[in-house]
């Protein structure tokens, strides 16, 4: 079963990258994943749906320039490597 | 708003710790986590020493004597010296921001007693009744003093005899080559961050107010290597019906571990005391915990079946 470390450090970016790729406005407010709609009152605990809307939203905001460096690094290397 | 849900909301450890009588005969101080022998050792080692190093000062007295009288090159070694001291100690202090090193060590504070009874119970956990971890002023106490507590020596070691056993496994079949045995680790490693994250998003998503750290969880989700020493070991002597009947045994044994270890740490203090709550929130971390203890068996046949013929 060749699912390796390497394979692992392949499959992260790529996953973050279609995390960060979900648009605010054009999509996620077109399925009704908005942020803005789904933090209703203090509900004793926030159900699954809400924990991963506001998951999706930090991962945007927290890995936006990390991304931006780490395909820059893997288009670099891909172009001289292959 | 049922006042029990509130109370349960209003202290998010579990209220139910056990607290250890501070007069228990066993344990000279908890916050200690090894035995002190510096002293015991120094005198064993202090007259093995002496007749050893007699050997040396002579031999290198005569070719270093005119060396070290030079003052330049006496103080070049008391700069070199004091530079090593220097960033030995800035590595000291930063090391402690990467890994923390003092957390780790109390998951290594283990004695020959309690590995033999961690493994028994991780065989055949059906007898133990009493699962709950003993705390000691708020902090659980060292693995040695309670053989619930987690540890990562079980599962460093039985990582790296895991590797070692399908080495061997490849061996005797012919099929092996030195950079096999770096696949096989790496891939259980991989396999193992893989359920590591699995597992911290369910939690992070199900919003379960636990004590669990990563750590932890990696010990416990480390455990599951002994089971399969075992059966590839086995397999190696009774071919694949040994195989299939020892690991049978340990991945029941390993679901009934994890199920009786994670019941205590996900579930409600309810659900832990035996009753039975219905309630979509305990349902989902039931169910959380069900998936984390399946996962194991399927793991440990997908990393082994590969070693036996």
């Amino acid at each position: 079963m060749a699912f390796t470390l390497y394979s692992l450090l392949q499959a992260a970016p790529l996953c973050v990258n279609a995390i960060a790729l979900l648009h605010e406005e054009r999509f996620l407010k077109k399925i009704g994943w908005g942020t803005d709609q789904g933090i209703g009152g203090f509900g004793e605990e926030p159900g699954i749906k809400s924990q991963l809307m506001n998951l999706i939203r930090s991962v945007r905001t927290v890995m936006r320039v990390p991304l931006i460096i780490v395909n820059s690094i893997a288009i670099v290397l891909l172009l001289l490597f292959g | 708003m049922n006042p029990a849900g509130l109370a349960a909301v209003g202290t998010p450890r579990q209220p139910s710790k056990r607290r250890v009588p501070v007069s228990q005969p066993g344990m000279a101080d908890p916050h200690q986590l090894f035995d002190d022998t510096s002293s015991s050792q120094s005198r064993g080692y202090g007259a093995q020493r002496v007749p050893g190093g007699l050997g040396y000062p002579a031999a290198s007295a005569s070719p270093q004597g005119a060396f070290l009288a030079d003052p330049v090159s006496n103080m070049a070694m008391a700069y070199g010296s004091s530079l090593a001291a220097q960033g030995k100690e800035l590595v000291d202090k930063n090391i402690d921001r990467f890994i923390p090193v003092t957390k780790l060590k109390y998951y290594f504070a283990v004695d020959t007693m309690y590995v033999g009874k961690k493994l028994g119970l991780l065989v055949f956990p059906y007898l133990h009744q009493d699962w709950e971890v003993q705390y000691q002023q708020d902090t659980p106490v060292a693995p040695r003093f309670d053989v619930n507590a987690p540890d990562l020596y079980i599962p460093a070691m039985a990582f790296i005899t895991y590797v070692l056993v399908a080495g061997l496994a490849l061996g005797t079949q012919d099929r092996f080559s030195p950079d096999l045995l770096g696949l096989q680790a790496s891939s259980a490693l991989a396999w193992l961050t893989v359920e590591v994250l699995a597992i911290l998003l369910s939690l992070y998503l199900i919003t379960v107010n636990t004590d669990l750290s990563t750590i932890d969880l990696v010990a416990f989700l480390g455990y599951k290597y002994v089971g399969m020493i075992g059966g590839v070991l086995m397999g190696l002597l009774f071919g694949k019906i040994g195989y299939y009947l020892v690991l049978g045994w340990c991945c029941v044994s390993i679901f009934v571990f994890m199920i009786r270890t994670l019941r205590l740490k996900i579930l409600a203090e309810a659900a832990a005391e035996g009753i039975p709550v219905r309630g979509a929130r305990n349902q989902l971390r039931m169910y959380l915990t069900m998936a984390v203890a399946a996962a194991q068996p399927l793991l440990m046949y997908w990393l082994t079946f590969h070693l036996v013929r």
